[in-house]
């Protein structure tokens, strides 16, 4: 299995989320992860119980990065729906996601922080020595 | 990601007043222009702050300088705390990046009767009752349900729709900036997403910096204007900073993406992407404007929603309606908009677009648009500080018009990231010195407190120093915490 990991970083007034990947959809991946992880306390209290499709059309990596991001906040604001596992396969003129997860439950999940949106500022995915790095700042 | 401090032309021009010559950075097409003094300047120089306010005079259209506020930091794209007016007829552009994300974003001032004698001994049932009732912290819906439609003439009408079901009286409106509602605000170009994410949320307080507060005049600067104002030494009052919650957000982040082609489109060089615009007068520009002016006109309802709930925990905790416990709103002014106003600019009479991003509007006596009660003595500028040390009422002057666009400071400015703030204290602890200090505070988030905490924050009072002395604003009265609900 290829592995990828993630951090929440300091900015300001706001987060970052940095993440590393062996490979493009793993990265993806991560990052749907890592976006929760700055919503919610502790994102192992989700249970997989409902899964979303999200499909991204574009080239541009950055922006269809962005867009996988600006869908999932989407589907937490409108639907209140918390995710805790992710699948990407990303191609060359888009994106397809699977999110794994459920309803928001107060009594289960406690809520971190309120992102307001994925920002444009810094926001950076790179191939550097085989290895994939993406970094997003979010506005809280 | 950091990267170094400012290291570029910074020359102090007069005693709070600092300029970044055009000739900084290729593009920049006027000066840049800081209000700070040396001690605040050294604070400012530590982030990019300074850069962006260089990248803003690049715009096009921008007038006289790109200005920054004291209260300045590094935001995105714009700073926060920063100030550009563009002229439409010099193909001057509108800017989602120079209104932010939390579009009217603002602080509305409530005034009671009661003292701080009275209020003290029932502080504790106070803060509880309050911090129940309201809705706070994020991913919180709110008591007051609109459909789709409802929530599209909420931005159409702004707070008069929820007077009209009761939720206030029309006296409110006279002391809302703008009435309440920005004319020409179009519900139809708000996408359903963020009509959506602002069908729940009207009437609740959100999380980060935004907070309710009941405050207690701690000193009056200027008795004749406090006078005016019905401001009295250890009266209470309560101050609210909230703004468009999720649909603001969302009206910006679609606006965003609108603009992704405009730089191409329009032949404009951008040196940050986050600086997205686009003409005043282009489909997008003007679809931008008529989405933005909808969701400040539900902003200026959200609060309006915030203070009934406020009259009404009043009322239960002190056993007398919200009217006899004289809860007369004092003023509501946004402090992240873009708005279309008439300026003299080298002696010409023009009509420009003002970003006001983290600043306040600040008109002097006599302008037209200050409330008749106020219109001898200025406008009410409402000055949000951190949960420990002050707020402040200040009141538009003269200079704001001659310097700023009738701008001022909007607030005290992050001194420390959120991961910083968390990682000195504990929320815990956090909640047990500000007891100490006689403030009590509850937050609905674990981490609240402690990256909200004084510590994270330039001091309120620096800033204010510097607009006072500027004479963008003066000083009236300055306001102490005794009761904080936080999200």
């Amino acid at each position: 299995m290829i592995h990828g990991m993630y951090e929440l970083f300091e900015h300001t007034a706001d987060l970052g989320l940095r993440i590393r990947a062996a490979d493009l959809n793993t990265l993806f991946a991560e990052a749907g992860e890592c976006l929760f992880t700055a919503i919610l306390e502790d994102i192992t209290t989700v249970e997989p119980d409902v899964a979303i499709s999200i499909e991204v059309m574009g080239t541009d990596r950055e922006l269809l990065l962005f867009d996988w991001l600006r869908e999932l906040l989407l589907k937490f604001e409108e639907d209140h729906l918390v995710f805790r596992y992710f699948q990407v396969e990303v191609r060359e003129d888009g994106l397809t996601g699977t999110a794994w997860g459920e309803a928001v439950d107060p009594t289960r999940h406690q809520l971190a922080h309120e992102v307001k949106a994925i920002t444009y500022h810094g926001l950076r995915v790179e191939e550097m020595e085989g290895e994939w790095l993406a970094e997003v700042i979010v506005d809280i | 990601m950091a990267k170094p401090e400012f290291t570029g032309p910074l020359e102090n021009i007069s005693s709070c007043c600092w300029r970044i010559p055009r000739s900084y950075k290729p593009g920049m097409r006027v000066d840049g222009l800081i209000f700070a003094n040396d001690k605040l300047i050294e604070t400012i120089r530590k982030d990019q702050a300074l850069d962006q306010v260089a990248n803003v005079a690049t715009l096009p259209g921008i007038q006289k300088a790109s200005l920054a506020m004291p209260d300045i930091h590094w935001g995105y794209g714009f700073c926060i705390g920063g100030v550009c007016a563009t002229d439409p007829a010099e193909g001057g552009v509108i800017s989602p990046g120079g209104v932010g994300y939390d579009i009217n974003c603002g602080v509305r001032m409530v005034k009671t009767n009661l003292f701080l004698e009275e209020v003290k001994p029932h502080i504790r049932e106070l803060v509880k009752a309050l911090f129940y009732t309201i809705p706070t912290g994020a991913g919180r819906t709110g008591r007051y349900k609109f459909d789709t439609t409802e929530t599209r003439r909420l931005m159409a009408e702004g707070p008069r729709f929820v007077i009209s079901r009761g939720l206030g009286v029309p006296r409110d409106l006279d002391h809302t900036e703008a009435h309440g509602c920005i004319p020409e605000g179009d519900p139809d170009e708000v996408s359903d997403h963020a009509v959506k994410r602002g069908s729940e949320q009207c009437g609740t307080l959100g999380s980060g910096n935004h907070f309710l507060e009941v405050q207690v005049v701690d000193a009056i600067f200027d008795a004749d204007v406090a006078n005016a104002f019905g401001l009295e030494l250890n009266q209470v009052c309560v101050m609210i900073h909230s703004g468009s919650r999720g649909l603001g957000y969302q009206v910006c982040d679609d606006a965003l993406a609108l603009f992704r082609g405009c730089p191409t489109k329009y032949g404009i060089e951008l040196p940050d992407r986050q600086l997205a615009c686009a003409p005043v007068e282009s489909p997008e520009g003007r679809k931008y404007i008529a989405a933005m002016r909808a969701a400040a006109n539900y902003g200026f309802c959200n609060r309006q929603l915030l203070m009934q709930q406020a009259r009404e925990v009043f009322a239960e905790v002190f056993g007398r309606s919200w009217e006899e416990l004289g809860m007369e709103l004092l003023y509501d002014v946004a402090h992240n908009i873009a708005k279309l106003e008439e300026h003299q600019i080298d002696g010409v009479t023009k009509r420009v677009w003002v970003h006001r991003k983290g600043a306040t509007r600040a008109f002097p006596a006599g302008h037209p648009e200050v409330p008749e009660a106020f219109r001898a003595v200025g406008q009410p500028v409402i000055i949000p500080g951190d949960m420990g040390r002050a707020s402040w009422v200040l009141v538009g002057s003269s200079g704001s018009m001659e310097k700023t666009f009738g701008s001022t400071c909007h607030g005290a400015g992050r001194a420390l990231s959120r991961t910083a703030a968390k990682q000195d204290t504990s929320s815990r602890k956090i909640e047990k010195e500000l007891e100490h200090r006689g403030v009590i505070a509850m937050a609905s988030s674990r981490f609240g407190l402690a990256e909200e905490q004084p510590k994270a924050y330039k001091n309120v009072d620096d800033v204010v120093d510097v607009v006072h002395q500027a004479n963008l604003s003066r000083k009236v009265a300055r306001m102490r915490p005794i009761g904080v609900i936080k999200g």
